[in-house]
C-alpha cells in the first residue's frame, strides 16, 4: 500500500528548474534512497514532501492523517533549550498529548543515545550529538513517513556507523525516504533507488533491478606492465580491451567463463598479478547513470 | 491550544534565558529614573560641568511632576521604542534565517499560535518594561518633588500601554514579512517616522489617529483627553492591531518556504 504518491512533481525557482516532473511512490514500510550529485534537486524534493515548499506543478498525494518526521541536512536548534525540552516541544507541536510527549521524548532520547545529556543545553552539543537530536525530533511523534536529508554525510566514520545502526532498526516500522551521496549506505538499506540528475529522475527501481540493468559483468586480468596486457589483448580469442595495465573481457552469453581465462593464461608465461570477476558497484552505476560516464 | 501553550513555553524560555525579560525592563527603569534625578541634581550637574559665570544668578524653578512624567514618556518614545524594535526584530525573520524555524515549520504548525505566542510574550515584556519604568519615574518624582495624582498616573500609563502594544504588533508584523531582522527594524522605524511626519504635517484634525495615543496619555495628567475622541482612537488602534496581526500571520505562513533548510 502506498503512503505517498508523487505525480510529475516540479519546482521552479525563477529561471532554474530545480525539480522537473518526477513521479514515484513510497510503499508502506519501505526504504527509498534518493541518490544524486549536489544540486540534483534532492533537498527541494524532500522540502516539498515535508510541506515546506509548494510545488510549481504536479501533485503529492498523501494518505489521510499521514504524519511526517523530517531531518534536514544541517538541523538547527534553539541553543537555549535542553535536548529534552526541544524534543518535548517537537512532540507537542506534532499533536502528541502533553503527558505522552514527555514519555516519548525520554524514550526517544534514550534510543538515540542522548539520555545522559537530556537536560543539557543544546548550545553545547557537538555535531554528532545534534545529528542524533535531529533524528530524535524527527521520530519522537512516531511518524508514518520519515524524510531524511543526507542523514549521515556530515558525520565521522564512527558516528556514521552508529546512526546507520539506528536507522536500520527503524526500517520495517517506518517508511523512510532519505537522500544520500554515500552509496554504501544506500546499498545497506534500500528497497527502492531513485537516481536524480538535474531535477529529473534518470533511473529508478529496486537495488537488484538497477543492478541487473547496469551490472556489466567482466573479467579483469591484471598484469605487471602494459606490454603484457597489450600482448594478451592481441592474442586472446575473445573481444578484449586494455585498461591501464589490465585487460578487461566483457562476460556475455558468447564470452568466456573465468576457467577459460585461467586455461588460456596457464599455457603462456605472462606476468599476471590477478584475475577477478567483477560486476558494477553501486558507485560505478552512480557514475554511469548520473555523471553519464 | 496545545500548540499555543507549547510555543508560549518556548518563547518564555527564550526571553528568560536570553535575559530579555531582565535587561529590557532595566533599560526602561533607568530611563524612568533619569528624568527626575537629573532635574533634581541639575544645580550640582551645572557646577560639575564648569559652573556658571561669576556673578550670574539663575533661578531654577522646580519642574512640575506632570512635566517629568511626560518627559519620561518622551524617553520611552525614543530610546525605549528603539530597544523594543531591536530586541524583537528577529523574532520570526531571525528564526527563518538561521534555520531554527525549519524544525517547527515541518510540523502541522498553526501559524496563528506561532505568531500569537510571540506577540503575547513580546507584549508582556514591553508592558512589564513600560510599567516598571513609569513606576520608577513616578516614585522618584514623588520622593524628590511631589506626587502626580495616582489615578491620573494610572490612566496615563494605561493609555500609553495601548500604544506600546501596537508598536510591538508592528515589529512582529515586520519580522514576519521581511527577509531579515535588520530590514524588519528598518521597516518598523521608517513606518513610525514617516507616519509621524505625515501626522505632524497634515494631521492636526486627525483626532482618532493611533498616533494621538501618547498625546492623550499625557493629557490625562492635565485636563484629561476628550472622552469621545479617546474612545474612537482606542477603537481605531484595535482595528490597526488586528489588521497588523492578521497580515503578520499570513506573511509568517507564506514565508515559511524561505526558511533555511
Amino acid at each position: 500500500m502506498n503512503l505517498v504518491e508523487v505525480k510529475s512533481l516540479s519546482k521552479r525557482f525563477g529561471n532554474e528548474q530545480a525539480v522537473d516532473g518526477i513521479s514515484f511512490e513510497l510503499a508502506e514500510g519501505s526504504a527509498t534512497a534518493l541518490i544524486g550529485p549536489n544540486g540534483a534537486g534532492k533537498t527541494t524534493t524532500l522540502s516539498m514532501l515535508a510541506g515546506l515548499l509548494e510545488a510549481t506543478d504536479g501533485e503529492i498525494q498523501r494518505k489521510k492523517n499521514l504524519t511526517i518526521g523530517f531531518l534536514p541536512q544541517y538541523p538547527r536548534f534553539f541553543p537555549w533549550l535542553s535536548a529534552l525540552e526541544f524534543t518535548e516541544m517537537a512532540a507537542k507541536l506534532s499533536g502528541v498529548d502533553a503527558k505522552k510527549a514527555r514519555q516519548q521524548s525520554e524514550r526517544t532520547l534514550g534510543f538515540v543515545g542522548l539520555h545522559q545529556v537530556a537536560h543539557k543545553k543544546i548550545g553545547g552539543f557537538s555535531g554528532g550529538m545534534k545529528q542524533r537530536l535531529g533524528l530524535a525530533q524527527a521520530i519522537v511523534h512516531q511518524p508514518s513517513v520519515l524524510l531524511l536529508d543526507e542523514p549521515i554525510s556530515s558525520l565521522d566514520p564512527t558516528g556514521r556507523r552508529e546512526v546507520m545502526e539506528l536507522l536500520k532498526s527503524l526500517l520495517g516500522q517506518t517508511t523512510v525516504l532519505y537522500s544520500t551521496h554515500i552509496l554504501n549506505d544506500a546499498e545497506e538499506m534500500t528497497d527502492q533507488l531513485l537516481f536524480l540528475k538535474n531535477g529529473r529522475l534518470v533511473e529508478q527501481g529496486s537495488l537488484s533491478q538497477v543492478r541487473r540493468r547496469y551490472e556489466d559483468p567482466h573479467i579483469r586480468v591484471r598484469f605487471e606492465n602494459t606490454d603484457a596486457a597489450e600482448w594478451f589483448v592481441r592474442e586472446a580469442p575473445w573481444p578484449t580491451s586494455v585498461k591501464g595495465t589490465a585487460a578487461v573481457i566483457p562476460v556475455k552469453a558468447e564470452g568466456p567463463a573465468i576457467q577459460d581465462v585461467f586455461r588460456f593464461l596457464s599455457v603462456k608465461s605472462l606476468p599476471v598479478i590477478g584475475v577477478e570477476h567483477e560486476t558494477a558497484s553501486l558507485e560505478d552505476i552512480f557514475l554511469k547513470v548520473v555523471a553519464g560516464k | 491550544m496545545k500548540q499555543f501553550s507549547a510555543l508560549l513555553l518556548k518563547e518564555w524560555r527564550e526571553n528568560l534565558r536570553n535575559y530579555k525579560i531582565f535587561w529590557i525592563p532595566i533599560v526602561f527603569i533607568l530611563l524612568g529614573i533619569t528624568e527626575p534625578l537629573s532635574n533634581y541634581y541639575l544645580p550640582q550637574i551645572l557646577d560639575a560641568t564648569g559652573g556658571l559665570p561669576e556673578g550670574a544668578v539663575i533661578e531654577l524653578p522646580d519642574p512640575e511632576p506632570e512635566q517629568l512624567m511626560v518627559a519620561v514618556m518622551g524617553q520611552f518614545q525614543l530610546i525605549g521604542m528603539l530597544v523594543l524594535v531591536l530586541a524583537y526584530m528577529g523574532s520570526i525573520a531571525g528564526e527563518r534565517r538561521n534555520g531554527t524555524a525549519t524544525l517547527l515549520y515541518v510540523r502541522p504548525l498553526s501559524y496563528v499560535s506561532y505568531f500569537l505566542s510571540k506577540w503575547l510574550m513580546a507584549s508582556a515584556v514591553a508592558l512589564l518594561s513600560v510599567w516598571a519604568g513609569f513606576l520608577a519615574g513616578y516614585y522618584y518624582t514623588a520622593v524628590l518633588f511631589s506626587a502626580v495624582p495616582f489615578g491620573e498616573f494610572l490612566a496615563f500609563a494605561a493609555t500609553y500601554s495601548v500604544w506600546i502594544v501596537l508598536v510591538v504588533t508592528l515589529v512582529l508584523f515586520a519580522s514576519a514579512s521581511m527577509p531579515n531582522g535588520g530590514l524588519a527594524a528598518g521597516l518598523t522605524l521608517a513606518a513610525l517616522l514617516i507616519l509621524q511626519l505625515i501626522h505632524s504635517l497634515f494631521g492636526s484634525q486627525w483626532d482618532w489617529s493611533p498616533f494621538r495615543l501618547p498625546n492623550y496619555a499625557a493629557s490625562f495628567l492635565d485636563i484629561g483627553p476628550d472622552a469621545v475622541a479617546l474612545a474612537w482612537t482606542l477603537a481605531l488602534s484595535l482595528v490597526c492591531l488586528l489588521i497588523l496581526a492578521t497580515m503578520g500571520i499570513w506573511f509568517a505562513k507564506r514565508n515559511r518556504a524561505k526558511t533555511k533548510v
